[in-house]
């Protein structure tokens, strides 16, 4: 298997650091046309960050807004008296918003937001934190705006996780396990190693991953604190340790181990490090992920001939098939709502990212690229990030789990794959 | 295999070289007991054909380890064989229960659908409009409102419908004729005529003149029934396959400019059928 991994790995020769840059590549039909008008800025030098441009990527992003370019703006209003909604109505502007940005080591943001056919303010907000979080701030303005225009709370104030692999001429290849902002920005290397690194997730938390590395040449599960960098190993059976995935109360891990025979799914109680088998089979069955109530597991395995996701109940170890159109289907993974379920599923030889209705059964498929995995689901659930191919080249991509908004994450170097998407942080 | 697989999901074949290895260290010494056991044991004499040596057996020294670890192996061989075989017998029973339980619900559907619809037959028609005409024909009960039910037409037209789902189409076409003998002015009569134009298109050889004939003396006699823009559709369609090009093209943009917005689905199959063919 690794000299597999490798092998496929050595395709990609690139160098330095991967940073995401992104593409938006399909929207929706009538976006909700908005003027972020650029923030006044009263701190000391040149501003630090353009947060009008970080919010107005953000909603650009979501697919649901066309925001106004800078040169059809007439006017640039800075405070709400300066506001002009004629200004805006000619050029059919819906909705606009303004802000200021000031502060020195602590940075403050405030904005306003009007409706502009009511002539009317329908949000005014502030947010406050350190300097360096001032791209963060800004996220959580996007957050506030797009909560009050769409009734869905926003998830640019989120971070993903994704491993990244560097290979150069005659060097071992390096990979890297990464946090950054949703939008790509402000990427920090957390672990690096010359053995690969697999299936980073978050816990609930939005604090502790885990992942699974081959650094003691077998892959062994890791917890990693982001704040403090420490790292603890979990596991270190024979065999396979693999596929970690965090119960929605964050105390305990399921993950697959193939201790006693082939792969099953166990869960680890991280407190007592009490460890249960959930499946016992001879197929394999891993990628374990958790149904939002705690108590059943939805899996992957070939028992029926070939992969399919199942749901066991962990109690009761009951278990039964749950995908049924396509012949091949891994890779589960829920949205926060229960009943969205995002998967693998590969036809002819395609591999693509489709989105199940557990309750109604109805399938849909949202990529129509060839090699798309790994989906992981947006904690507001209206998009999920997946690992894709842009050339030979491995990229991240996103799409809205309607299908209609489609953008890319490119690194500008190196092999990109196994996204994770970070639960809500902190307090909106 | 992808590459997608020997990540998350090891490489199948690969997993079954594992598993070959660790079933072969448990299995081997079970096997090598039980022979051992059998062996020693008078009693196996009686059941001389377990122990008769099968095609390709190659007799061994008794204390053969070589031996038993290759007949070993090729019990070995065989639960792996067993194993994928149990695996996609699974599979295919377990799409099975599904198809068969989706196939409960749908006909559980259907029949309540059916039996909803001959409660209104029986309970003496519909409002005007109601239940939306499809050019395939299922929505039997729609009529318009002006034509009143004679005593016993409903009964015969059921009948004659009938005739149309369990597709005996020359019987439908005589019963729907003997109906419009029986009830001229009926309240079913535009529906008569309807399906009169349609068995005729399906009947083998089709007789495409009749069915232009009943199409178009539904369009000149019921010109407010709901099923026009099908029988529009269905005359571009008869025009269109004698070669008339022209001709279809009046009848299908009639469908879209009269009915574009009656939400029929024949605007849809008009719509569909222009892009297609011209």
């Amino acid at each position: 298997m690794m000299r597999q991994l490798v092998f496929l790995l050595l395709l990609v020769a690139t160098s330095a650091r991967a940073e995401l840059v992104i593409e938006i590549t399909q929207g929706k039909d009538n976006p909700t046309s908005i003027a972020v008008v650029p923030f006044a800025w009263s701190g000391w030098g040149s501003a630090p960050e353009d947060v009008a441009g970080v919010i107005s990527d953000d909603l650009e992003r979501s697919g649901q807004f066309a925001p106004v370019k800078l040169a059809n703006m007439l006017s640039l209003p800075t405070r709400e008296a300066d506001v002009y909604f004629r200004d805006w109505r000619t050029t059919d502007v819906e909705y606009l918003l303004i802000g200021r940005v000031a502060g020195d080591s602590t940075m403050t943001i405030e904005y306003e937001l009007f409706d502009v056919f009511r002539q009317t303010k329908v949000l005014s907000g502030r947010e406050t934190g350190p300097a360096e979080d001032l791209r963060m701030l800004a996220h959580r303005a996007s957050d506030d705006v797009y909560q009050q225009l769409t009734g869905v709370r926003g998830a640019f104030a989120t971070r993903i996780l994704y491993v990244s692999v560097q290979q150069g001429y005659n060097a071992p290849s390096t990979y890297q396990l990464t946090v950054a902002d949703a939008d790509g920005a402000r990427s920090e290397v957390i672990y690096e190693s010359s053995e690969p690194i697999l299936s980073p997730t978050w816990a609930p938390d939005g604090n502790t991953i885990a992942y699974v590395s081959f650094e003691t040449t077998r892959p062994a599960v890791f917890l990693h604190d982001l704040t403090t960098g420490t790292r603890e190993q979990l596991t270190n059976f024979t065999g396979l340790n693999g596929a970690p995935a965090f119960s929605p109360d964050g105390n305990s891990l399921a993950l697959t181990l193939s201790k006693d025979g082939s792969p099953d799914i166990y869960v680890l109680d991280l407190r007592s490090r009490e460890l249960t088998r959930v499946t016992r089979h001879y197929a394999i069955d891993t990628e374990p992920a958790w149904m939002p109530d705690g108590r059943s597991l939805l899996f992957t395995s070939d028992r029926g001939g070939r992969p399919q996701i199942y749901r066991v109940d962990i109690a009761t170890g009951k278990t039964e098939r749950v995908t049924f159109e396509g012949p091949w289907n891994a890779r589960a993974s829920l949205a926060a709502d229960g009943r969205t379920m995002v998967m693998v599923q590969q036809e002819s030889g395609q591999f693509r990212i489709a989105v199940q209705d557990l309750q109604v059964g109805r399938v849909q498929i949202l990529t129509g690229t060839t090699l798309d995995e790994s989906p992981s689901v947006a904690p507001n659930g209206s998009m999920l990030l997946y690992a894709t191919k842009l050339g030979d080249r491995g990229i991240l991509a996103a799409v809205s789990v309607d299908g209609g908004v489609k953008f890319r994450l490119p690194s500008r170097d190196g092999d990109v794959r196994e996204p994770a998407w970070s639960p809500f942080l902190g307090d909106p | 295999m992808s590459r997608t697989f020997p990540i998350a999901f090891p490489s199948l074949s690969l997993f079954l070289v594992c598993g070959l290895v660790w079933v072969a260290g448990v299995q081997a010494q079970d096997y090598i007991d039980v022979e051992a056991e059998r062996r020693g044991d008078p009693a196996a004499q009686t059941y001389p054909e377990t122990t008769e040596p099968g095609p390709g057996f190659v007799p061994q020294p008794p204390a053969g380890e070589t031996g038993s670890a290759s007949s070993a192996g090729e019990l070995f061989y065989q639960l792996q064989l067993l194993q994928q075989e149990v695996m996609e017998l699974r599979g295919k029973v377990e799409e099975q229960e599904y198809q068969l339980r989706q196939q409960r619900e749908q006909s559980l559907e259907r029949y309540l659908d059916l039996d909803q619809r001959l409660k209104r037959l029986e309970g003496g028609g519909v409002p005007a409009g109601q239940g939306a005409p499809t050019s395939t024909g299922i929505g039997a009960g729609t009529v318009t409102a002006p034509q009143q039910e004679l005593p016993g037409e409903s009964d015969a037209y059921r009948a004659a419908y009938s005739l149309v789902r369990s597709q005996q189409f020359a019987d439908a076409v005589a019963a729907f004729r003997q109906f419009l003998v029986d009830f001229p002015g009926g309240k079913f009569a535009p529906n008569a005529h309807y399906w009169l134009g349609e068995l005729y298109l399906v009947q083998v050889p089709p007789d495409d003149e009749s069915a232009r004939r009943e199409f178009n003396l539904l369009l000149e006699q019921y010109p407010d029934n709901s099923k026009i823009p099908d029988a529009l559709y269905k005359l571009g369609k008869i025009y269109f396959d004698r070669g008339n090009r022209d001709g279809a093209r009046e009848y299908l943009d009639r469908v879209i400019n009269e009915f574009g917005d009656s939400g029929s689905s024949a605007v849809k199959l008009a719509r569909d059928f222009i892009s297609q063919n011209y």
